[in-house]
Parts: C-alpha cells; sequence; structure tokens
C-alpha cells in the first residue's frame, strides 16, 4: 500500500547504471524548460564541468508555479525506455527549493552514504567513491 | 535460524534497568529502515530493541508520500529516503469545534485594540494548517512505535510540517544522523558507573544488574524448558556466563565458584519473594518447584474452587483468594505463600480455566 522509499541520487547518476527501471529516488536540479501541454520538465545538473539532462513527467504534481532557472526538488519513479527519449523521472512530488546550498547538499548525500556503506558492507550498492568529510577535516 | 538459548536470554537488557539509557526516554532519531525492522521486546510489548538500546518513542523527518483521512485521525506514509512508515497524526478535537462558530470580527477597524477571540482564533487556524499536509510536504514526526496488523506504524504525540524553502532542516538532518548514530545508538550501552568510591558501593549497582540478568535468565530458562521441579545445581551452568563476563571480580579474593553460589543463592530468594518458585517440602533436599509449571498444584487449586463454588456460601461470588490459600495450604504444601498462589492464579485466569469474579475472589468455569 505504501510507495517504496525514494534513495537519493545526483542528477548525472540517473541516466547511468546506477539506477534501475522502476526505482524511485529523489534528486535536485535547476529547471530549464517546461511544456504544460506535454506536461514535461527538464532539469539539468552539473557535475565538475559535464552538464546533463532528465526529463521530468509532471502530471501528478500540476499545476505548480514553474520559475525557470530556480533549483527544484523532486521525489518520483524512473522510467528507462530504449527509445530516443531516454530516462524519464515520473514525478510524485516537486517543490521549488531555490536558494538551497548545493555544495552543502551534495556533502550531506555523500556522509550519508558513505554510513550507509559502512554499516552494510556485504550489500555494496552505489559505487561511487567516498570520504567522509570529518576525516579531512583533521 | 537456530539460536542458541543461551545466547538469547543474556542479549536483552533486563527491563528494570531500562530507565538508565538516556536513549530509552528521548525520542530517538532513527532512521525510518531501522525502526521498521528493529525486533520487539521479549519482556515488554510494545518495547523494542535496535542493537542493546531499549526504544519506544522516535522522532522522524521525511516527505509524505501517502495520506488518508479519517474521522479521527490523519495517517501519513512518511517516506525519509530510507524506509517509508505509517504516522497516525490525531485530530484536535478542539480545532473542530472552533470552525463551527460564526466569525465575530469587528467591522470598525481590529487594529485597535487587541482582541483576544480574533487572536486565539488564529492561533487555531495557524495549528491547524500546520498539521494539515499533503503529498510532497515535509513533515516532522515524534511518536511511539507501534506494531498493528504486523504493520510498524507511529502513532504521534506531536506533528507538524516543516516550511523548508531552501531544504536547510532536510540537509542538516542528513548531516545530524550519521553523527548520532555514532555516538549513541551504536554504542553498547554501558551501566553507569557508581562514583560513590569503595568496593562496597562501587559494586553494588553492577551486582544489581547482575542480580536482576540472572533472575531473567533462570524464568526464561524454566519457561523455554518447561521445567516443573529442580534442584539449585541444576540451573547453575546459565550463572556461568554472567559471571564470566563482568570483567572485574564482585568481591576480590573470592573463588568463581563461591561467586556463583552467592549469586544463584540470592537469585533463588528474589525469585522465591515473588512467588515463581517455592519449596513443597522443607527437607535437606533442596528441591524447588516452579508455581506456573506445577501441574499438581493447578489441579489442586481447580478442585478446590470447584468443590467449595458447589457450596451455596461462595456460588455467586467465588472463593476469596486467602480461602483458597488457607485450602491448599492444607491439601498440597504448608509453605505456599500468598504471592505464590497469586502468580498460580494468575497464570490459570491467562489460561481461562478459571475467572475473577472481583479483585480478590476467583471461581472456576
Amino acid at each position: 500500500m505504501l510507495p517504496p522509499p525514494a534513495v537519493f541520487h545526483f542528477l548525472w547518476e540517473i541516466n547511468t547504471d546506477l539506477v534501475k527501471d522502476g526505482a524511485s529516488v529523489r534528486t535536485y536540479g535547476r529547471l530549464i524548460s517546461y511544456k504544460p501541454e506535454g506536461s514535461k520538465a527538464v532539469l539539468s545538473g552539473q557535475q565538475s564541468s559535464a552538464q546533463c539532462h532528465v526529463s521530468v513527467q509532471t502530471t501528478l504534481v500540476e499545476p505548480f508555479q514553474p520559475t525557470l532557472g530556480a533549483q527544484y526538488f523532486v521525489l518520483g519513479e524512473i522510467e528507462k525506455t530504449d527509445g530516443l527519449t531516454g530516462v524519464i523521472l515520473h514525478a510524485r512530488a516537486l517543490s521549488n527549493v531555490d536558494g538551497v546550498d548545493l555544495t552543502l547538499m551534495q556533502k550531506a548525500i555523500r556522509e550519508q552514504r558513505c554510513f550507509f556503506k559502512k554499516r552494510i558492507p556485504e550489500i555494496n550498492e552505489q559505487a561511487p567513491h567516498c570520504e567522509p568529510s570529518y576525516v579531512k577535516k583533521l | 535460524m537456530a539460536v542458541n538459548p543461551g545466547d538469547a536470554d543474556a542479549d536483552e537488557l533486563p527491563s528494570m534497568l531500562w530507565g538508565l539509557d538516556p536513549d530509552f526516554s528521548a525520542y530517538s532519531r532513527l532512521y525510518i529502515t531501522d525502526i521498521l525492522q528493529m525486533k520487539e521486546s521479549r519482556q515488554v510489548p510494545g518495547a523494542y530493541f535496535y542493537k542493546t538500546h531499549p526504544i519506544f518513542k522516535v522522532d522522524v523527518l521525511g516527505t509524505v508520500v501517502y495520506k488518508r483521512e479519517r474521522e479521527d485521525f490523519y495517517c501519513y506514509g512518511v517516506d525519509d529516503s530510507t524506509g517509508v512508515i505509517n504516522c497516525l497524526c490525531w485530530k484536535d478535537e478542539k480545532c473542530s469545534d472552533h470552525g463551527g462558530s460564526t466569525k465575530c470580527k469587528d467591522p470598525s477597524g481590529s487594529s485597535r485594540g487587541f482582541n483576544i477571540e480574533d487572536e486565539l482564533k488564529r492561533l487555531t487556524e495557524a495549528e491547524q494548517k500546520s498539521t494539515v499536509l499533503e503529498i510532497g510536504d515535509l513533515l516532522r514526526v515524534r511518536g511511539t512505535v507501534k506494531t498493528s496488523r504486523d504493520a510498524r506504524e507511529i502513532s504521534a504525540t506531536s506533528s507538524y510540517k516543516v516550511n523548508d524553502p531552501v531544504m536547510a532542516v532536510h540537509i542538516s538532518r542528513m548531516l545530524e544522523m550519521p553523527q548520532l548514530y555514532r555516538k549513541c545508538y551504536d554504542q553498547p550501552f554501558q551501566m553507569p558507573r557508581d562514583d560513590l568510591g569503595g568496593t562496597e558501593a562501587g559494586g553494588s549497582s553492577r551486582y544489581h544488574y547482575l542480580l536482576s540478568r540472572s533472575v531473567l535468565t533462570l524464568k526464561e530458562f524454566f519457561l523455554e524448558k518447561e521445567v516443573a521441579r529442580f534442584r539449585p545445581y541444576d540451573v547453575e551452568f546459565l550463572l556461568h556466563p554472567l559471571i564470566q563476563s563482568s570483567s572485574e571480580s564482585d568481591q576480590p579474593g573470592t573463588s568463581f565458584a563461591t561467586q556463583i553460589r552467592n549469586l544463584l543463592k540470592e537469585t533463588l530468594s528474589v525469585l522465591q519473594d515473588e512467588g515463581q518458585i517455592f519449596r513443597k517440602i522443607q527437607t535437606q533436599d533442596e528441591v524447588y518447584n516452579v508455581t506456573e509449571q506445577d501441574k499438581d498444584l493447578h489441579t489442586e487449586i481447580k478442585d478446590v474452587l470447584r468443590e467449595d463454588t458447589k457450596r451455596e456460601k461462595y456460588a455467586e461470588k467465588g472463593c476469596h483468594v486467602l480461602h483458597i490459600l488457607s485450602s491448599v495450604r492444607q491439601g498440597y504444601s504448608q509453605n505456599l505463600s500468598q504471592e505464590m498462589l497469586e502468580v498460580a492464579l494468575t497464570f490459570l485466569e491467562c489460561n481461562s480455566d478459571i475467572t475473577s469474579t472481583t479483585e480478590a475472589h476467583y471461581t472456576v468455569l
């Protein structure tokens, strides 16, 4: 009855094999386009110097006030199609979080992942390299 | 999975000592996945264990992904990215009454003066707004963990919608949780040291802990193995791991065997006082009967009740505990105390063999 938990992922991870088809995810990105007719939005994120885009199906979260260029937090299910459309995120929750500290957000997600990885060493979920920041400070 | 009963018995902290663990009294901030997976305590239903800590109150923060409204409460499904759990947020009856009353705003300009009724109304409306949420909102819930129909849920004592426009609350929670786990929840529970000094006072709290542990161990052993009668040396082995695991010796200079014997003597004395065990006949041979397992005692009690309730005097109201006590003493054992009888009567009542008509009267079904 209850939906599965939505695990935090970075936008650039969604297009890779790290995220399976049908998985519930939560992520964030900058809104760069919105088409109300097709209920399609596109979020963009930056890793190092590379830009990446993810399409978001906004049928379930409409109507919402789109602010192009603002940061948005989105939660929903991934659909991976083999066709040209690529990956689509069917949003169940969408909110404007413009002003969010992106560096701090990334750090928080990485620390949490590090902690989970240490707890369950036999289930090695994400392979991203994890360095807990408290170690760095020393 | 086969579990060595000896290990399982030593696992749970005795309930008498739970108050010493600060995590028990605080609303623990656990990940929802841990709340869903923590095992229920064998000693007290409604309490749970996360590793070595007894928990029954939690504090969660997450996104609402499911909403159901009933007459008395809202049921929100909360997702914190590790798991999803149902939270029951009770509706405030006061708020629903207020909604019916007519608005009495002063039309001539309420900006002058402080209208207490209007302010109260505004406060109630603000409270209501913070407790009615939609899917996608951030919810903070503090409440007790309950298991209902095989599903864990949280019955909220307080809950509110969190205004988090730049995800600051979300982020600080994500950063804080691993620290809490490392410092508190994943640390094994330590008995607080008694700093009064001196071996006597210093050892007392540890000894008390040992004693309550050994009482619990023996009780669980009797239940599991359905022990009806035993001699002290039959159960001595159960106390060996307890003495071995305590790092310092309680009374320096005494041997292991003496420590075991002293602990066993104390434990049996506590169990006798509680009425859990008794000696049917006072002989040199130290044989103890386990009250809840002694079928002969149960039969004797039932016979007494059956015979006496036939008499007009006891037919309606049943027999008083003291009457049953004197009858059973005559027919079974002079050494039976009231506590032992009460333990046996409670056991029989739970099994629906007898029933209590008042707080101190019993009759047979």
